[in-house]
């Protein structure tokens, strides 16, 4: 939308003294202004610090209280309960921020910080795209930290080593980038902070514990193993645990990716239309 | 330099602008007068291609504010009722933001920038969040927010609303600059005395219609309550309601002051040489121009 050329005889009929005007902005250059907008947030060392804490508090109370989980039928033997629960962590930590992306963007648009940008010739998708880049880098910034201290806190040493780990990572940021569009989506339509939040949490903390994150699905009562089966959080989790663990399966990996980018366009397309209402 | 026509907008049953026009020539100010409601902020909402209109059409800078909406934006600035600024950044910061979306080079940014901290005083704020900034601060930064691009066509949403009365003034000397160098500025606003001193010419929205279009003077001929009123001593103002009534006029009293709608300001001759052949010496004396506040209530059918 923001490469129409100018037309030569569209110069305005105007009295008024002609201007210099500066060159019109790329979309690159407006994704990349903005996300440095965005990142600026993170000057705030007590934001980044409760960023970083709040996973981290996660993985120390998931990996002692459920540890006894171990021992119980269907969990892989002879595999140690931090190497089965870290790749799980790194993917619902990401669907945890999905609800901060979608509450900052609310709070953006209801304070009228943003407000102007409608009325300057540059494209609201970039806007858009700039929020989710920023909370990608502090995505990607909390999961490696949780991975780092899972492995000297815990000694978190799975079978699928570095690259399958990192591999985990990934996946993991696929599927926080794809649940971070679908509440910008919410956001740009909704626009109220509190309801971001609390919309949030009752979708993600059913997806987080429907599924095969903490225990082998096996373990969960019939009702739940069915929601657990059909959670597409279980393939991103079993995908990612699997590369980390060293036994990948590549159909949850390709449905993940493919999930992921699916909520990516929808919602993509979705909020760029409600982020430019008034 | 802004042609709108006819524009009509409804929100669900409400008719928010039931066949609104408006014209303004390039390097002008015009006052969108109106009470809350009145569909100012949704006119400027169209005319600032945040709305389609459902019906009319509407050119800003040449450019159809619907078909060429970006091309309107390019040469638009928008300060809208609530500051819109940064503040987690600086004034600076702020400022470069935009300078940066509007294609600029960071150095011209920064130049354009320090640029605008000087005019609008802020320049020893420059380096400090925008958080901190007080009220009057926040709003200039703001109206400096809207100027980064050089904009042909300024938008000023009540834009001293809330502003104390020095920081107002201030404001009015930033218009006066922006009109000189050749700018349009549409302004919104309540308060009556701006619209009288800003504006070269005003239109009065009520419900959504225009009930009155002109420059200042013309709106307060047509209401034409124009006045003279005498203040006299308690012994003479009986005498004096005679005099006056034989001169002519129909004066009303209110306590030792009489008033009197007159046709020009002749009758003040009238009144002086009628009350001094009558031997009667005025306290006070004086003629009366309808004031915008007349206009306003006189067409807009609003209690006083």
């Amino acid at each position: 939308m923001t490469a129409i050329a100018t037309p030569p005889s569209a110069t305005p009929p105007s009295a008024a003294p002609t201007r210099v005007r500066p060159a019109r902005s790329g979309v690159l250059v407006q994704v990349w202004v903005l996300t440095g907008r965005a990142l600026r947030q993170l000057h705030d060392p007590r934001l980044i610090l409760l960023s970083l804490l709040q996973p981290l508090i996660m993985l120390v109370l998931f990996s002692q209280v459920f540890r006894s989980i171990a021992d119980s039928p269907g969990f892989p033997s002879g595999a140690n309960y931090i190497d089965y629960l870290l790749p799980a962590i790194l993917v619902t930590t990401g669907t945890q921020a999905a609800i901060w992306s979608g509450a900052g963007l609310a709070a953006d648009l209801s304070n009228g910080a943003l407000a102007r940008f409608r009325t300057l010739p540059i494209s609201m998708t970039s806007l858009l795209v700039a929020r989710n880049l920023f909370d990608l880098v502090r995505n990607a910034i909390q999961l490696i930290v949780l991975t780092v201290a899972a492995a000297v806190l815990f000694g978190y040493a799975p079978a699928g080593g570095i690259p399958g780990t990192t591999l985990a990572l990934l996946l993991g940021l696929a599927v926080a980038t794809g649940l971070s569009w679908v509440f910008i989506a919410l956001a740009s339509w909704v626009r109220k902070v509190e309801l971001m939040q609390m919309v949030g949490f009752i979708v993600i903390f059913p997806l987080m514990f429907a599924s095969s994150a903490f225990v082998p699905i096996t373990g969960l009562p019939p009702w739940l193993r069915v929601i657990a089966t059909i959670n597409p959080l279980t393939y991103a989790i079993d995908a990612a645990r699997g590369w980390a663990m060293a036994d990948p399966t590549s159909g949850a990996t390709v449905s993940t990716l493919l999930i992921a980018a699916g909520l990516t366009v929808g919602a993509a397309l979705i909020a760029s239309r409600g982020v430019r209402r008034p | 330099m802004i042609d709108a026509v006819d524009v009509r907008m409804t929100f669900g049953d409400v008719t928010a602008l039931g066949g609104v026009s408006v014209a303004v020539p390039a390097g002008t100010v015009h006052g969108l007068l109106g009470h809350n409601g009145a569909g100012k902020t949704t006119l400027i909402n169209i005319l600032t291609t945040l709305f389609a209109p459902i019906g009319g059409s509407v050119t800003v800078a040449g450019f159809d504010v619907v078909r060429d909406a970006a091309q309107v934006r390019r040469r638009i600035g928008v300060t809208g009722q609530f500051a819109s600024v940064d503040e987690d950044l600086t004034g600076t910061q702020n400022l470069v933001l935009l300078g940066r979306l509007l294609g600029a080079s960071r150095r011209a940014a920064n130049r354009r920038a320090a640029e605008l901290l000087e005019l609008f005083g802020l320049t020893d704020a420059a380096d400090r969040p925008a958080r901190g900034y007080s009220g009057g601060m926040r709003r200039r930064l703001d109206l400096a927010s809207s100027l980064v691009g050089r904009p042909d066509v300024v938008f000023l949403d009540e834009p001293t609303t809330g502003l104390d009365p020095e920081s107002r003034l201030g404001m009015w000397d930033v218009v006066r600059t922006l009109v000189s160098a050749g700018t349009t500025v549409l302004l919104t606003t309540q308060y009556l005395d701006e619209a009288d001193r800003l504006a070269d010419t005003i239109t009065v929205l009520s419900q959504g219609q225009v009930v009155a279009a002109g420059t200042a003077t013309e709106l307060k001929e047509r209401v034409g309550r124009r006045t003279v009123s005498v203040t006299l001593a308690a012994a003479d103002v009986g005498p004096a309601l005679d005099t006056l009534r034989r001169a002519g006029l129909d004066p009303l009293q209110s306590g030792r002051t009489l008033t009197a709608p007159v046709e020009s300001s002749r009758a003040l001759a009238v009144v002086v040489r009628a009350l001094d052949d009558a031997g009667i010496e005025a306290d006070d004396l004086g003629l009366h121009e309808p004031t915008l506040d007349d206009v306003y209530l006189t067409l807009t059918g609003a209690c006083p």
